[in-house]
């Protein structure tokens, strides 16, 4: 007993010493041999356990930088709210310096002060006064056209009337002078009618199509011509019958102006030729295109026409019967003739009666209605 | 110790080995809690100290192999560590917690003073610093969650009645 008691110790003396020795050799290992090892067994057998650990310090540092990282988001999340405004803000200036560039002179930057009130945008403070030029009735532009003008002047600041007020008027006309009005507000009392401009007065044989830009036409003598107004959205019905009235959609909404110009007097003198140009360029090319494509389609319908009476021609000869038209259908115009075309009445009334009302139409502008119908069967003549 | 004995300690030994790269490193405290000891005195009052020895060196080779610099001193330090747990467990197997929450203090403590013998990357006064505060720092620490681990997983690792 003593004896396995014993060689036990010694045994486990044995394997302690070995264990001690090789962990002593393995402290000694150099560099090159030890660092070979150990990335062996974290390769190996190792692989789950550095995995969990690597997992776990992950975890840590995201838990550490959590705060950091939402105040970041919400650093970020505040920059991209900004930015909108900013951009438009952006957006704004530049327009206003193009606008500079193309007025060139005699005109006065300067920043609209809006009311606190609700909905209190009839007038606006300008801070630019008579020191630097501004006098009364002068004009306040914005680079997409008219906002308003003043009518109280101080040396350091201003007070101007929007288009929106009540007792703001302006003479108003089409680019091309065919319709002539004079502009102010919409004033309904409805939520969004104080933003709309009526265009009163406009002779009855002028109309205007939706979408039409209307400018200023320069009578008066306080505004200059060719200042955008608004654009044409709708004729209003009104108990005037000798003179229309067009509702307007401003060029300029009162509730964005911040950055505007004030004209000042001895500018008007000078004309505006080109500032606003491009706008009035615009909305009569996008007019001849209109017109365009209506005589585009014009034409497409009469050529579609012509086919159809073609092939109907075709069907009746190869009937044995007689054409529609004159001319053999190999021979048909690929557009009706502008001269009209003498036909001989048609056997098969049927086929006759197959035609749709575009080839009709196409037959009666021909006169061919005229010169078919004694020849039709059963016909008196 | 009979065959579910020995799987419910094998069970409780990787579980030990599972929380010291995973809870450890979450925490991520300066005076960390070191399950590997744990795990090592847990597995030492079992077996013979031989197998103690045969463990405690795996187990110190694995700790160092992630910290190839020190490669072979927790092996040594396992080495002692747990023949001596194995060695001694007559008189610490007990089921005395506050015998236990020493037991794992001095393992740990002795671990690292072992540890940072053999690992010599700290002198001086910050060898000193670490083997006198921050090492008592995390052996208690290691006994206080060893004690917790023992509570919890008394059921676990409680001898089967035979």
């Amino acid at each position: 007993m003593a004896r396995a008691i014993r060689s036990n110790t010694r045994l486990d003396l044995i394997v302690l010493s070995t264990c001690i020795v090789l962990a002593l050799a393995a402290r000694a290992l150099p560099n090159t041999m030890r660092d070979p090892a150990a990335t062996g067994m974290r390769r190996t057998f190792l692989a789950p356990l550095v995995m969990l650990q690597e997992r776990s310090e992950r975890g840590r540092q995201s838990l550490l930088q959590a705060d950091a990282k939402q105040a970041i988001v919400d650093s970020l999340s505040l920059n991209a709210m900004k930015a909108g405004s900013l951009e438009g803000e952006n957006d704004r200036l530049r327009k206003i310096i193009g606008l500079g560039s193309r007025l060139r002179w005699g005109f006065i930057p300067t920043e609209a002060l809006h009311g606190r009130g609700v909905r209190d945008e009839t007038t606006v403070i300008l801070s630019a006064g008579s020191r630097a030029g501004v006098s009364r009735l002068s004009p306040v532009i914005a680079p997409e056209g008219l906002v308003g003008v003043v009518d109280q002047v101080d040396p350091t600041m201003s007070h101007a009337m929007l288009w929106t007020h009540p007792d703001f008027r302006v003479s108003a006309m089409s680019p091309d002078g065919t319709a002539f009005g004079i502009a102010q507000a919409h004033l309904t009392g409805s939520a969004t009618g104080g933003y709309l401009i009526e265009l009163r007065g406009v002779p009855f044989r002028a109309t205007l199509k939706p979408g039409a830009v209307i400018v200023s036409s320069g009578w008066g003598g306080v505004w200059p011509r060719g200042i955008p107004i608004g654009t044409v959205l709708e004729e209003m019905k009104t108990s005037e019958g000798w003179a229309r009235t067009y509702l307007l959609r401003p060029a300029v909404n009162p509730s964005d102006v911040y950055s505007v110009m004030i004209l000042r007097r001895d500018r008007l003198a000078k004309g505006f030729d080109g500032v606003w140009q491009n706008t009035t360029q615009v909305d009569q090319a996008t007019q001849r295109i209109i017109v365009s494509g209506d005589s585009a389609a014009r034409a497409a319908a009469l050529a579609e026409a012509a086919a159809r009476r073609a092939v109907l021609d075709s069907i009746a000869r190869a009937n044995g019967g007689v054409p529609l038209g004159v001319t053999d259908s190999a021979k048909a115009p690929a557009v009706a003739p502008k001269a009209p075309v003498r036909r001989v009445a048609p056997v098969d009334t049927a086929a006759r009666a197959r035609r749709d009302t575009s080839a009709r139409d196409t037959i009666r502008r021909d006169s061919v209605r005229r010169d078919t119908i004694p020849h039709r069967p059963g016909a008196a003549r | 110790m009979n065959v579910g004995g020995a799987i419910r300690a094998i069970i409780s030994f990787l579980i030990f080995v599972v929380l010291h790269y995973t809870l450890r490193p979450l925490l991520g405290w300066r005076a960390p809690m070191d399950f590997l000891v744990l795990a090592l005195l847990l597995a030492a009052v079992r077996v013979r100290p031989s197998t103690a020895a045969v463990i405690g060196f795996v187990l110190g080779l694995i700790s160092d192999s992630l910290a190839p610099d020190a490669l072979g001193a927790g092996a040594l330090a396992m080495t002692v560590v747990g023949f001596g747990a194995s060695y001694l467990k007559a008189v610490f197997f007990a089921d005395n917690l506050v015998l236990n929450a020493f037991f794992f203090f001095l393992g740990k403590w002795v671990f690292d003073i072992l540890y940072f013998i053999g690992e010599q990357r700290l002198h001086g006064f910050e060898l000193l610093q670490q083997l006198l505060l921050w090492s008592p720092l995390s052996a208690a620490v290691t006994a206080a969650v060893g004690v917790l681990l023992l509570f919890i997983m008394r059921p676990l690792l409680e001898p089967t009645p035979t």
